[in-house]
């Protein structure tokens, strides 16, 4: 009989000492960390760009935006005038803590308000990685069909918001809100779904003033 | 397809752990991976194979036990389900249901021969 060694310990332990330690320095200066997570093309850096210029002049933002190649996101924010910083994972599918850590000391931010994450497009791996926010917001756009949450229900259980994004969309998508409504709430009955278009406009004051309270809420 | 970073977390924590022992090579980790760690047990054995390959750990078992999350109504207690199906409202009330568990991402147990380096 060969020796056996009982552990009981998380997998991904150094990343939530890593995040332990964002999340301790972020209380400390009450910056709200909002962790964007979709599959590609849902629509993060879009809703980014409308939100931001809706903060702007009364918070200041900044965005970390992971991608497996080029700094285009993190150029479509600046053209806003707005700091970003592009965090590039060389092929890995989700950002994890102890590269927000680097590239926090990288971009030179300053205080903030609010950093938004913008993760790598993937709805199944950044859901395992802890990075330090206060919460996770999963973004889920009428293009990629009604049938989401219940064939990703990591993701949906453990954002404490759900965007369903570009809702300019739904007379031309066969899309049933009320049906990936129920599902979410099956997964999360705690949590709270925005549908929101960048485009027109739709459920970006109420998004962006959730936003808000949850920042003041942070101030203390 | 994270599981070739989640399976090198494995290794390097088990051979930490076996080092701390003071006992030789890795023989087996057995770990639990619940429904909503968006972890794919059978993706995680395939990258367990591939890390531990040429390494001292080679041919290393890795045990996954699954850990279903579970469905509960506050007021009649916790509903059956099958793990991948859902059910919306609680069947005998209509009531909301709150899900618990299924998050669990853990090293479990480490087997390993008695010899280390310096035994």
């Amino acid at each position: 009989m060969s020796p056996t060694a009982d552990v009981r310990a998380q997998i991904l332990e150094a990343n939530r000492q890593a995040a332990a330690a964002l999340r301790q320095r972020f209380a400390e200066t009450h910056t709200l960390v909002v962790n964007l997570i979709s599959s590609p093309g849902a629509g993060k850096t879009t809703l980014l760009e409308a939100t931001l210029e809706r903060l702007a002049g009364r918070f200041r933002t900044g965005v970390l935006v992971g991608d497996i190649a080029t700094e285009r996101d993190a150029e479509r924010i600046r053209r806003l005038g707005l700091p970003a910083y592009q965090i590039l994972t060389g092929g890995a599918c989700h950002l994890d803590a102890r590269q927000i850590e680097e590239a926090w000391a990288k971009a030179g931010f300053g205080a903030l308000d609010i950093l938004f994450i913008e993760n790598v497009g993937n709805l199944i791996c950044p859901t395992s990685y802890d990075l330090g926010e206060d919460f996770k917001v999963v973004l889920l756009s009428l293009t990629e069909g009604d049938d989401k949450p219940f064939k990703y229900p990591a993701i949906f259980s453990r954002a404490e918001l759900a965007l369903l994004t570009k809702m300019d969309l739904l007379p031309l998508v066969t899309f049933d809100v009320a049906a990936v409504e129920q599902q979410i709430r099956t997964l999360n009955p705690t949590g709270t779904i925005i549908p929101v278009s960048a485009k027109t406009g739709q459920g970006m004051e109420l998004w962006c003033r959730t936003l808000e309270q949850r920042w003041q809420a942070k101030r203390g | 397809m994270h599981e070739t970073g989640i399976a090198l977390e494995i290794l390097r924590m088990s051979e930490r752990i076996v080092q701390q022992q003071g006992g030789g090579r890795i023989l087996r980790a057995r770990v639990a991976v619940g429904e909503l760690s968006a972890v794919e047990p059978d993706l995680l054995r395939y990258a367990w194979e591939a890390v531990v390959a040429g390494t001292p750990a080679e041919g290393a078992r890795l045990e996954v036990e699954f850990f279903p999350a579970r469905q509960r109504c506050p007021q009649c207690g916790p509903v059956e389900r099958r793990p991948g199906s859902w059910v919306p409202l609680c069947l005998g009330c209509g009531a909301p249901l709150t899900v618990e568990g299924g998050a669990e991402l853990d090293l479990l147990q480490v087997e390993f021969e008695p010899q280390g380096e310096a035994g």
